[in-house]
């Protein structure tokens, strides 16, 4: 999967379970309380479910996670993968 | 997936029941009198893999699928809640440990906690807090050397009298932070907390930390994590195993009402021949039914690793434990006088129900999260 497949699967994955219209590529999920500590461990299951990635201890960092963007940069870096050669 | 549960599933089972009408059942109103678990069963439980099953293999555990931890949670629930207590937080501990721990504190605690040779329990609950988890008052300083200070009060700890670790949650410069305390560590006291309602053989205790120290390197996952994503999975096994056992309890309730309106005689016939008591049969049989259902898509779900697992599980705890109320006061009603007696299962599943309501978040908070979920998944169109 490339970035934008990515995003839009996360994408799809949080419209489908937080009421929010809409989600920009760098919308801050914690700021605009889509990410609520109900949702946050949800969302990380899905991660690592649809990307085949483990999130460890050492990945728990807001920034790995802050976003759309940030979070496909992450699953791409987990995957070994350089975010700015996908991009 | 196949359907739940397997033939697998069903021998293992068919084992846990087997030790639990051996060494569970003929003991468990005594360990309810006495307040307390004897070490024998302790350690009968760690002999067979049974305080580790879901623990990887490689730290020494069974590495069982949720399924089968749920249904030795049933056969241990169905005579003794207080037993597969120790299931739930020994579980909680450990999967939280093995989603977070570091290398470190994996290879040290898991390994313990597989052969039982540790028992752990989880710190969350304060005397003021009750289920707000984010009025966490505990506190964790940074010491010299590398090390935490914890200073506050837990209360209302299922196992603590017993368990050799404790993961204590509190905050850490305003950050909600988890980390490891052993028993043995100077500043921790242990208060018994005795004359429960049920659950009375849990060892149930308050934790007093005062300027109780501990190496930083015990901290689980990083702080600001803690109530987010570490204590999650450990209320995850938590809910599955109390889910489990609240059915464990109404399996109790439902074949010994089956039994004694079967045979108690009244008016030339059977107490079940009255349409009065086969409604709350009826009620019984078929909560029992929808309630392992609900568990079983709950644990398929987290072994799985389906996101909605956790809703699964929130609605199989919720759903159970209120079936279990509901069964143990008609198994009550059914039996009459002699199940207001200390010496019947039922008047003991019906102490012991309301406490299934209770612990691993009420039921109030399970219908605020829930509700909460049902609303935000609802889609316009």
């Amino acid at each position: 999967m490339d970035r934008t497949q990515i995003k839009q699967a996360l994408r799809e994955f949080i419209l489908r379970s937080v009421r929010v219209p809409a989600l920009g590529d760098d919308e801050d999920l914690f700021e605009s309380g889509i990410v609520n500590s109900l949702f946050a461990v949800r969302l990380m299951t899905f991660v690592e479910k649809t990307f085949a990635i483990e999130v460890a201890m050492e990945d728990l960092e807001i920034d790995n996670f802050r976003s759309l963007n940030a979070t496909a940069g992450f699953v791409l870096r987990k995957n070994g993968v350089h975010a700015a050669a996908a991009d | 997936m196949q359907p739940l549960p397997t033939e697998v599933h069903k021998a293992r089972h068919e084992e846990f029941k087997a030790f639990a009408a051996v060494l569970v059942e003929p003991a468990a109103g005594e360990w309810d009198r006495e307040q307390r678990l004897p070490d024998a069963v302790l350690a009968a439980l760690g002999e067979r893999g049974y305080l580790g099953t879901t623990i990887a293999p490689e730290y020494g555990g069974r590495g069982w699928d949720a399924v089968t931890f749920g249904l030795l949670s049933e056969a241990l629930g169905r005579t003794s809640c207080a037993l597969s207590g120790v299931l739930t937080v020994q579980a909680m501990v450990a999967m939280a440990l093995q989603k977070w721990g570091s290398a470190a504190q994996r290879s040290r605690w898991l390994p313990l906690l597989a052969s039982g040779q540790a028992i752990g329990a989880i710190a969350l609950t304060e005397p003021g807090g009750g289920s707000d988890l984010h009025a966490l008052a505990t506190n964790f300083a940074a010491g010299a050397g590398e090390r935490l200070r914890l200073n506050g009060r837990k209360k209302w700890i299922s196992c603590a009298q017993f368990a050799d670790v404790f993961l204590v949650f509190g905050k850490l410069d305003g950050q909600p932070a988890a980390c490891l305390v052993p028993r043995d560590t100077a500043g921790l006291s242990v208060e018994p907390i005795t004359d429960l309602m049920g659950f009375r053989a849990a060892g149930l205790a308050e934790l007093d930390f005062r300027d109780a120290e501990v190496p930083a390197a015990n901290l689980v996952g990083k702080p600001g994590f803690a109530l987010s994503h570490v204590a999650p999975v450990a209320l995850q096994y938590g809910r599955l195993s109390t889910a489990w056992s609240a059915i464990g309890l109404l399996r109790g309730c439902f074949e010994e009402s089956v039994a004694y309106a079967a045979s108690r005689k009244i008016g030339g016939g059977s107490v079940g021949e009255l349409g009065m008591i086969r409604s709350l049969i009826a009620r019984m049989g078929t909560d029992l039914e929808a309630g392992a259902l609900l568990c079983h898509a709950a644990c398929g779900a987290q072994d799985e690793r389906l996101p909605d697992g956790f809703e699964k599980a929130l609605m199989a705890k919720y759903f159970a434990s209120r079936a279990a109320v509901r069964a143990a006061a008609d198994a009550v009603q059914i039996r009459g006088a002699s199940g207001c007696h200390g010496s019947s299962l039922v008047s003991r599943c019906y102490r012991d129900a309301k406490i299934m309501e209770i612990i691993e978040g009420t039921t109030q908070v399970h219908e605020d999260m829930l509700g909460r979920l049902f609303v935000e998944q609802r889609r316009d169109g």
